[in-house]
């Protein structure tokens, strides 16, 4: 199997990802009537700070939590609703990409077995296909390289860009990242968001991130989400949000290491 | 966004009554055999990768353990039961009598009891490590099952393991009692090797694998449960595999009462 670097425009023009008015999780809301949207080829970006409720909406999004109320669109269809069908949550799960914070790649595995995991579970490909498409994955974040080399040995900054590669390998509709640069030095951060840049430019799928780092996302996106005590307190354009005199919006936004 | 900002899922509170964690684990139970009978025709790499890197770890690297405690069980128990029996002017036999107990009983016994203390532990606390890390969370949000991926290939490695390393703890505890018996109790080989033949029936071999395969079961699904089922906390980690090892220690003893009291209460049966 080829990876193929086709991916699908939003389906409804509102944004391919949907989030309505969510609360949740079903039995201890943490979250309380959260909306979010992601066009096709753009990049959102959730801030908060710690505790914010920023991990529990992605892990609704992926399907992992059930809300109590509200609905998740992905490409039209709800995931909301699939969470009791295992099929139809899993053929949804393959349109997301996910690269959860600290990377979470499997540790006692090699980086290509890593990357080829979704290829060999989600396609028809025989193993040596799927090895051969998780290569090029590897080849693209710039990891060609360490293929071999254990999950548990990759330095910090290469195990994100496995991750990256591993949740693109199935050409999801919107990559979902948490904390992509936590624990990354400068440098390494913005290696980081020029990749995810390039890899955006070139395939073209929506991307949504979950911070409390202010410092390098901001930069990429087109709209930001300020999200405290589970609850969206604010959202716009940088230059909105700078403009805000929301004092949550304002500490977050102008604490040391944002950008000037 | 720290570990602990996540509040545990239901199914993983730490306080499940007891037929909630009966229920998990006859289901994660099931859910591995029918996993088991995917792997065995599996021509899928990383999943027969991940059985080799099992067996190894659990088999390979147990080797020494057994070897070593298998050689030092057979001393310890033909002088105990020569000590035992010389009053009653029955010590000759004392070859015969351990040989008859090591092959269904030792040396089944004694491998699973290392493999608890040594791989139930790591089982659940890897399990568990890659709960508090994300990486399961990681595999169900790629719609892949951690049963399937991780449980699994441990549940056949424990089960290949488990009765390879009895048949060798059994062949050790012989090379014990022979040494016991030859250089200090003074008997000599020929002497021992015609009880061994008279002792050492292939049936006893059979109940001993037989339960070496059932303690596999018990030890592979509960140090999962374990581990599968700890909080997303680090301290979840060590409380997750020292309950592997309390609990499959007891159950393991517990099953093979079991299979013991159906030998003597149903005679013939074996």
């Amino acid at each position: 199997m080829r990876f193929s670097t086709s991916y699908p425009a939003s389906s409804d023009g509102l944004g391919v990802l949907r989030v309505e008015h969510l609360t949740g999780p079903l039995h201890s809301p943490v979250i309380h009537d959260v909306s979010v949207a992601v066009p096709s080829g753009a990049t959102h970006l959730v801030i908060g700070p710690i505790h914010a409720g920023k991990s529990m909406l992605m892990r609704h999004i992926v399907g992992l939590e059930q809300p109590l109320s509200g609905r998740i669109y992905l490409e039209g269809a709800r995931i909301d609703d699939a969470i009791d069908s295992h099929t139809q949550l899993r053929r949804l799960r393959a349109r997301l990409g996910v690269v959860f914070e600290g990377s979470a790649l499997i540790s006692r595995i090699s980086a290509v077995e890593n990357v080829e995991l979704p290829l060999l579970e989600h396609s028809d490909s025989s193993p040596a296909e799927a090895r051969d498409a998780a290569r090029e994955l590897l080849a693209e974040v710039g990891m060609a390289d360490a293929a071999e080399v254990s999950a548990d040995d990759l330095p910090r900054s290469g195990s994100r860009r496995v991750a990256i590669a591993r949740a693109l390998a199935l050409r999801p509709a919107v990559l979902l990242l948490d904390e992509p640069t936590q624990g990354l030095d400068a440098h390494s951060a913005h290696e980081i968001d020029d990749l995810l840049s390039e890899l955006q430019q070139r395939y073209g799928f929506g991307i949504l991130i979950f911070s409390h780092e202010v410092r390098h996302a901001f930069g990429m996106a087109t709209e930001i989400y300020v999200m405290a005590d589970g609850v969206i307190i604010a959202r716009g354009t940088r230059a909105e949000l700078e403009a805000s005199d929301n004092e949550i919006v304002r500490q977050l936004l102008h604490r040391r290491g944002t950008p000037a | 966004m720290t570990l602990s900002a996540l509040p545990a899922p239901p199914s993983q509170s730490p306080g499940r009554s007891t037929q909630s964690r009966f229920i998990s684990r006859g289901r994660l139970a099931a859910r591995s055999l029918y996993w088991l009978g995917w792997l065995t025709f599996s021509r899928r790499s990383v999943v027969t990768a991940g059985v080799e890197r099992e067996v190894y770890a659990l088999g390979i690297g147990a080797l020494r353990l057994v070897t070593s405690a298998s050689l030092l069980v057979g001393l310890i128990a033909i002088f105990q039961v020569a000590t035992q029996l010389a009053p009653y002017g029955a010590e000759p036999v004392s070859p015969r009598v351990v040989t008859w107990f090591a092959a269904r009983e030792l040396g089944p016994v004694v491998v699973a009891m290392l493999i608890v203390a040594r791989s139930s532990a790591a089982i659940a606390g890897e399990l568990a490590s890659m709960n508090a890390t994300g990486e399961i969370d990681a595999l169900r949000a790629m719609g892949l099952d951690p049963v399937k991926y991780l449980v699994s290939p441990k549940l056949l490695a424990v089960i290949i393991v488990l009765p390879a390393l009895t048949l060798i703890a059994d062949a050790l505890i012989l090379g014990g009692v022979w040494i016991g018996s030859t250089v200090f109790l003074g008997y000599s080989t020929d002497r021992f090797a015609s009880q061994i033949r008279e002792a050492f029936l292939t049936r006893d071999l059979g109940v001993g694998i037989g339960k070496s395969i059932i303690f596999a079961l018990i030890i592979a699904v509960i140090a999962s449960d374990e581990g599968l089922s700890a909080e997303r906390r680090a301290s979840a980690i060590g409380e997750a595999a020292t309950r592997a090892v309390v609990l499959s220690l007891i159950v393991v003893l517990g099953a093979d009462t079991f299979v013991n009291a159906i030998f003597y209460f149903i005679p013939g049966l074996i």
